[in-house]
């Protein structure tokens, strides 16, 4: 379980004779209170898929900012094909050939794809020739495999699209070296296939690629060497082949990490939560669409879907926020259509939201308030039984936190959902029986997302019967015990989890069944 | 910003020291007496002796604070009028008309329901027929924002100029029973049993006690209530205060209905304090505009209310004496010192939360080294 430091410390410079095409070299970059960047070397060969590894708040993004121009750094140098630059912007990291896409994506909603393509791009003449714009965009997207029509118009297009866009517009501006980042989090997988075929196009074209991610098992394949950062150092750097999922597992968390499958292991007691035909209307659209399920005490049903195809809907009807415009929806035997949360949660219900600091705590109050946010509560809050509430689950989940009395929002996003999960499932444990969960490990570290798993799991050992509506088909295939795939607000495939076939699953997620 | 071979930068503090809160607002009004100093200076003052004055007239001698003491008697309530509804991100402007239905509201009370009552009743009836009128005074605008999501700021403020011709034509406009039968325009006195005594010959009267004591009360109600509690859920984060299962119309109408009481008491405590009836001079002061800067430099904590609305009222109280000092400062000067004080005071809030660096940026050559 050692991985040995000597074997896969520092990069791959062999001798000082390759060049480069981009180097990070000593880089250091301090924010307040946070060394993000700490002495990193980073080495980035000309058609090399390379990709940073690491938890959030490893520095990868931070590192790949500097490399783009965003950031400048602190100490150390940036060098391209050898030269040491000074990028003072990403525009000038632009003429150097450097491009990143973002996250978030920084495209116009009302303007087409073309139009994104060429925007801020300075050699357009004052009139615009339109059809030589479209011509070129197409032709990049021929090559690359990135088929888009540059007509559309970009705020009607699917995630998958947009990012197509921005890798359009960054190889129409000339880049050589292209930084994606966390660029599969918004994807279905036949989408992130596409991309990983792109990506090699590029590679072959003698572009190179760095991918920003902090998710293990889909950085493997498509990367010639991957290197791996932990608290603002560089831990490792890996070529094709030498490591798997789990030395890699432990290069980021620096200690060995279970993420195999938990399934059920008592067979499944009584129906705890049903919808019948449960539909939302929104709009004259089926926002929820005819939902038919059943999960029972002791086991985890999964829903799994490309975000945005109803799961918020969903877990909202099924949380009492919003009232179902069909169907019928029961709660331990009992028909709770019209109920609202509070009613929801005194019949026994809990509902862990995906978004948790903007919906599931209140983030300036403190970790003591938001334990009784989901409380009844007196004419007067009482804060000292929840403040030995908060001092206990801070030990028992190892929250880490200057006090119970600090802000969530700054809290890590595992230790504010644990702050979250705490307070829904174990506070209230004895009339808990159901529990909603929506995407309880999207931004997580592994290490939280290895936490979350176990909990979620002694949920369901105590008997819970526990919704589990997740974006991340890797989490729904580990814990689910049946799954179900919600694609336009409808359930268009489910199995049980022994007898799955993951491709079927996959293209349902994508519409094609 | 880049000077020379440094950057200079606004960091967040992750930690704002203990020290920093009493520190900054001293050293902001210093800045603020240097500012307003300069401008003393070019209109031939001696800074020192006008701030003498100043400080001499507004808080030190005895008439001078009691003055101030009366002054911020109402603006305590329309301090925490603004506060108390800004907590929320409720952004009522329209403390200046509540306050004026309050002084009708009270007014009202006080000659049509006063002489019935037995004398003790008759104050407490009076402030609170005051705060009702306030608080209905905001009723439509809570409404509108609660179901439909009208912009509270412009309907309230826009109210203002309503309550304030409201005023005029009762007792220009008119003969109700708020004017008094004489020819010469003036507000009809209320019962004598509906007003208070001052203390001894100063201008400050009970209401100062009651203010500061609904300041205090205030201030433990929202810390330690489900209600406070609720609301400051709701001003963080809508979308939380919706999945908890609060309601969010119950919260946006109670709150703009509870600032709207508050800037209504401020106009009743007016009646049965000095005015004793509707006074159009009230109209002059701008007690209701003064309460949303006093709530935010109080940073809209309640118990801070009561100072900042002291420090307030004393430049007030204290400039309007330069005027009539043996070597006269212009009102407006006067009005230049306020607006630096106030402006420092929050600008100061800046360095609370921030920290200035100066970095050199790397790579510019050292002075001095080789």
């Amino acid at each position: 379980m050692n991985a040995s430091p000597e074997a896969v410390k520092g990069s791959h410079r062999s001798g000082g004779a390759t060049l480069f095409a981009l180097s990070a070299r000593s880089v250091t970059k301090r924010f307040p209170g946070v060394l993000a960047n700490d002495d990193v070397d980073f080495d980035l060969a000309a058609g090399e898929v390379h990709t940073l590894l690491g938890e959030n708040g490893a520095g990868k993004s931070t590192l790949a900012s500097v490399l783009c121009g965003l950031y400048r750094p602190d100490q150390g140098a940036v060098l391209r094909n050898g030269t040491q630059v000074r990028l003072s912007s990403p525009r000038h990291g632009l003429q150097h050939g450097i491009a990143m896409v973002h996250q978030h994506f920084r495209l116009v909603d009302r303007f087409s794809v073309a139009e994104n393509v060429v925007l801020g791009d300075k050699r357009l003449s004052f009139f615009i020739d339109q059809d030589s714009i479209n011509d070129r965009v197409s032709r990049i997207a021929e090559e690359f495999g990135l088929p888009i029509d540059p007509l559309a118009v970009v705020g009607e297009l699917s995630a998958g699209q947009r990012q197509r866009v921005e890798i359009i517009k960054a190889l129409y501006q000339g880049a050589e070296i292209l930084l994606l980042d966390e660029p599969t989090a918004l994807l279905a997988p036949p989408e992130v296939e596409k991309l990983f075929e792109t990506v090699r196009t590029m590679a072959k074209a003698g572009k190179s690629v760095v991918f920003v991610s902090h998710k293990l098992g889909e950085v493997v394949d498509i990367s010639d060497r991957i290197t791996v950062m932990r608290d603002g150092k560089v831990t490792g750097s890996v070529g094709r082949g030498e490591a798997d999922t789990r030395k890699l597992a432990e290069l980021m968390v620096g200690r060995e990490i279970d993420l195999s499958p938990r399934k059920a292991k008592a067979p499944a007691g009584g129906t705890m939560l049903k919808l019948h035909n449960v539909s939302l209307h929104r709009d004259g659209v089926a926002v929820v669409d005819n939902v038919s399920l059943e999960v029972r005490a002791g086991e985890i049903v999964g829903v799994a879907g490309v975000s945005g195809n109803g799961q918020r809907d969903l877990a909202e009807l099924v949380a009492g926020l919003q009232s179902p415009t069909g169907g019928v929806i029961t709660v331990d035997g009992r028909e709770m259509n019209g109920a609202g949360t509070r009613e929801m949660r005194a019949n026994g219900l809990a509902y862990v939201p995906e978004d948790r600091l903007g919906t599931g705590l209140s983030p300036s109050l403190s970790i003591i308030d938001n334990m009784v946010l989901t409380r009844p509560r007196g004419l007067l809050v009482d804060r000292k039984a929840a403040g030995a509430e908060a001092e206990r689950y801070i030990t028992e989940l190892e929250i880490k936190t200057p006090s119970p009395h600090t802000a969530t929002r700054k809290l890590s996003g595992g230790n504010s959902q644990k702050v979250l999960l705490a307070r829904e499932i174990f506070a209230q444990s004895d009339t808990t029986k159901v529990l909603v969960v929506c995407s309880p490990t999207r931004g997580l570290d592994v290490g939280a997302v290895e936490t979350v798993h176990k909990v979620l799991d002694e949920a369901r050992t105590k008997g819970k019967a526990v919704l589990l509506i997740s974006e991340d088909l890797d989490e729904v295939l580990t814990l689910a015990d049946k799954i179900l795939v919600l694609y336009r607000g409808a359930v268009v495939h489910s199995a049980d989890s022994n007898a799955l076939d993951i491709e079927k699953v996959g293209l349902a997620m994508a519409g094609i069944s | 910003m880049i000077v020379g071979g440094y950057r200079i930068e606004l960091e967040p503090r992750l930690k704002s020291p203990r020290w920093l809160v009493y520190v900054v607002p001293v050293v902001s009004l210093l800045f603020a007496f240097v500012v307003a100093g300069i401008f003393l200076l070019g209109t031939g003052h001696n800074p020192f002796t006008t701030y003498g004055k100043l400080i001499d007239k507004g808080y030190t001698s005895y008439y001078g604070i009691t003055d101030t003491l009366g002054l911020a008697t109402p603006l305590i309530c329309t301090g925490l009028a603004a506060a108390f509804a800004f907590r929320m991100n409720l952004f009522n402007i329209g403390e200046e008309g509540q306050m004026y239905l309050g002084m009708i509201g009270a007014a009202w009370a006080g000659i049509v329901l006063a002489d019935n009552l037995p004398g003790v009743a008759a104050v407490p009836v009076v402030m609170l027929s005051g705060a009702a009128f306030g608080a209905l005074w905001v009723l439509v605008p809570a409404v509108l924002r609660a179901r439909l999501g009208t912009s509270e700021i412009v309907s309230t403020l826009l109210l203002n100029y309503v309550a304030l011709n409201l005023v005029n034509f009762l007792i220009f406009g008119s003969r109700t029973l708020w004017r008094d039968p004489s020819p010469f325009p003036d507000g009809q006195l209320v019962a004598d049993s509906a007003r208070l005594d001052r203390f001894g010959t100063t201008n400050v009267y009970p209401t100062l006690l009651i203010a500061a004591i609904l300041a205090v009360f205030l201030w433990l109600f929202m810390r330690f209530s489900n209600y406070g509690y609720e609301t400051s859920v709701f001003a963080d984060s809508p979308n939380t205060a919706r999945y908890a299962g609060m309601s969010a119309s119950r919260l946006t109408v109670s709150v703009l209905l509870s600032s709207g009481a508050l800037a209504g008491l401020a106009g009743s405590m007016y009646v049965v304090g000095p005015a004793g009836k509707v006074d159009p001079g009230l109209l002059q002061v701008g007690l209701g505009y003064a309460g949303i800067v006093v709530a935010a430099l109080a940073r809209y904590n309640f118990v801070a209310v009561i100072l900042t609305a002291v420090l307030f009222a004393g430049l007030r109280v204290g400039g309007a004496a330069l005027q009539i000092s043996s070597d006269p400062v212009p009102i407006a000067i006067a009005t230049v010192i306020q607006g630096a004080v106030l402006l420092f005071a929050l600008g100061g809030e800046m360095f609370r939360k921030n920290r200035l660096r100066v970095r050199r940026i790397a790579g510019s050559p050292v002075r001095g080294a080789a």
